[in-house]
């Protein structure tokens, strides 16, 4: 159990930079998700964690230590990896003791740790087959296993849920995430779905060309994203952007100068932006208004229903935008429907740099 | 089309179809399995019925049942030979299993290993036996080849390599080895290349040592394509024929006699092809079944 300190950390293939300049404190026992696109660095972050890559420049450490040029198998991490790594020759059994065998650990306590986790995981009928006899669930929680049974400082997770189909995603997403409670170890956990990130992380970092772009709780980075990237990367569907600028008392949609009923402090902000921005509205915060004359005039393109709510994808200032909205509303494709923003709920962000405006 | 015109015909003419259908797939097939019992069912039907005859020296033919096969067991030439071609066999595929995972590593990490290098470590196979025969001949000529010069510019007694009774089967393992451990280089390279990376990875993870690495992971990895090149290389080995024919002919004396020499003098020297097909026989059964127990084996490390 440990922290792990990122300081100015500096990440180069040639002369192709991956990470600038990251910093980043993990704290002890934290459940710690990189989220991002593709190439966003995420990976390579956490393999330099791992021992995996070397360090251009910067510090890592982990605990107290320094470990720049430790060799992965001194830092005493462990590590469940995409396609799992599982060593396909070896029994489940050999697959979890051998790290443990390597350092010399006595038998008896190799068999008992091995079974505890075995026990913890489920795959205590599976010990004695190899991994090609297994499913990619049970594969999974060998990985797992193999993790645990070591005891490590920290445990890393390189998108180890991609390969699994949507249910089951699900249900190993829920079983990390008690896994963590009940270890009370630091974990990292690197994904591309935000969802993941959402449901399982204590802190999310979110990045984007090998910088951090926000590093907060999944409940902050949600309602208080702090640029244009991090508001449209988290959420599903995603966040609605439309051009505004203040248009004497009111704003209005630059494109074809629709009103937005917005309160006051974003009037503000906007005026201190210079009376221009981008209004961010997620799907979820939009309102049908009361009094049509109030709300942007949209009409219906498509819908689809999901059950617990319906989204409608409709045009709204030259761009397709999507609302949820209540399933009892039974919308229909061509009907016409006057939005508001929910009071309270809209970001404004600026239209050059796309951060936060305050 | 045959199918489809039965179907459009119905029952009655499904049978004249089908009947159709039939002499289609033997007249496709005709030329292949013509191919298969002229040039492999046959000459092994014959050689059978051959090793239960006799030939006498004016060539009077007769049959004698199994005493071909009887006559080997009192045979001490048969037994000295099945030891020479197991000895060789044994020597050889050990020198080549061992140096060529060596060289299949170092050609695996050797990433920077220019493309004429990497051609060279690997030509030695390219050559007709013949060439490599003489080639070694003239090196390990006992006054004159360059292997005696270079031990005594060492200061090395020289040896009498292929003349030399005790040295005749190592020498020619090491001519074979030299050249057919760049072929089992190529095969074990292959291998070493479908190794998934990450088990690598895991591995180092999980802290095991460059030689715990190879010691655990990749060679109990290797083993199925190991188990493969030795099945090629058996198949070889135990037919030990062109380099000894050309170096030595089983000398000195009957020092490096193969099964397979053997075979080939008593058949095309002393003509009595009757026991000469008893002993090819035996060579067949005896490289069929290492085959078959090899092939057992890499059931058994099959990951």
């Amino acid at each position: 159990m440990a922290s792990i300190s990122i300081r100015n950390l500096v990440k180069r293939y040639g002369n192709f930079t991956v990470i600038r300049d990251l910093n980043l404190e993990i704290a002890d026992h934290e459940f710690v998700v990189f989220v991002g696109p593709s190439g966003c660095g995420k990976s390579t972050l956490l393999r330099i964690i791992a021992g995996l890559e070397p360090i251009t420049s910067g510090e890592l450490y982990i605990g107290d230590d320094r470990v720049n040029g430790v060799p992965a198998a001194r830092r005493d991490i462990a590590m469940v990896f995409q396609d799992y790594a599982l060593y396909p020759h070896m029994r489940v059994y050999d697959n979890m003791s051998f790290a443990l065998e390597l350092r010399g650990v006595p038998k008896a306590e190799i068999d008992a740790r091995v079974k505890r986790a075995a026990a913890l995981l489920h795959i205590e009928p599976y010990l004695d087959r190899k991994p090609k006899e297994l499913s990619g669930g049970q594969r999974q929680r060998v990985a797992m296993g193999r993790a645990i049974v070591r005891n490590p400082k920290a445990f890393l997770f390189d998108e180890p849920l991609s390969n699994l189909d949507a249910k089951l995603r699900g249900q190993v997403r829920a079983e990390i995430k008690a896994l963590s409670q009940q270890l009370k170890t630091t974990m990292v956990f690197v994904t591309h779905d935000q969802v993941e990130a959402m449901t399982m992380a204590d802190r999310i970092v979110v990045l984007q060309s090998g910088n951090v772009q926000q590093y907060d709780t999944p409940e902050a980075v949600y309602e208080r994203p702090s640029n244009q990237f991090v508001a449209g990367f988290i959420g599903s569907p995603t966040m609605n952007f439309f051009p505004v600028e203040l248009r004497g008392e009111g704003v209005a949609l630059s494109h074809d100068g629709t009103a937005v009923a917005l309160n006051g402090e974003s009037k503000a902000r906007l005026k201190n932006a210079g009376g221009k921005g981008v209004l961010g509205i997620r799907p979820e915060h939009f309102a049908i208004a009361p009094d049509a004359a109030e709300g942007m005039p949209v009409a219906i393109k498509l819908v689809e229903p999901l059950g617990s709510d319906t989204l409608i994808h409709f045009d709204l200032a030259g761009s397709t935008a999507i609302a949820r909205v209540d399933p009892a509303l039974r919308p229909r494709v061509g009907d016409r429907l006057a939005l508001r923003p929910q009071p309270g709920k809209t970001h404004l962000f600026d239209a050059d740099n796309g951060q936060v405006l305050s | 089309m045959a199918a489809v015109e039965s179907v459009a015909m119905g029952d009655g003419a499904d049978a004249a179809g089908e009947g159709r259908q039939r002499l289609e797939l033997a007249a496709l097939s005709a030329p292949a399995v013509l191919f298969t019992v002229g040039m492999i069912a046959f000459p092994l039907v014959y050689t059978v019925w051959l090793s239960f005859q006799s030939f006498s020296s004016t060539g009077k033919q007769s049959f004698v049942g199994l005493a071909n096969y009887a006559k080997l067991i009192s045979d001490n030439e048969f037994w000295h030979g099945l030891w020479v071609t197991l000895a060789l066999y044994v020597l050889s595929l050990a020198l080549q299993l061992v140096l060529g995972v060596w060289l299949a590593l170092v050609l695996f990490h050797a990433r920077r290993l220019s493309g004429v290098v990497r051609t060279l470590f690997i030509s030695p196979f390219m050559m007709p036996p013949v060439v490599a025969g003489m080639m070694w001949l003239v090196i390990l000529d006992p006054s004159l080849g360059a292997a005696n010069y270079i031990l005594t510019s060492f200061g090395l007694p020289p040896s009498d390599w292929l003349a030399s009774p005790t040295w005749v089967i190592p020498t020619v393992a090491l001519i074979d080895s030299w050249q057919w451990t760049p072929y089992v280089a190529l095969i074990v390279l292959g291998g070493l290349q479908s190794l998934p990376p990450s088990v690598y990875e895991a591995a180092q993870i999980d802290g095991a040592s460059a030689f715990k690495t190879f010691q655990r992971i990749t060679l109990p990895l290797l083993l199925p394509t190991i188990v493969t090149a030795t099945i090629l290389r058996s198949v070889d080995l135990l037919r030990f024929f062109d380099i000894i024919y050309i170096t030595t002919q089983g000398g000195p004396g009957n020092a490096s006699n193969t099964l397979n020499i053997y075979g080939f003098r008593v058949g095309f020297e002393f003509f009595n092809i009757g026991y000469s097909s008893a002993l090819m026989l035996t060579l067949t059964a005896i490289v069929f079944g290492a085959v078959l127990a090899f092939n057992r084996l890499r059931g058994a490390v099959a990951w």
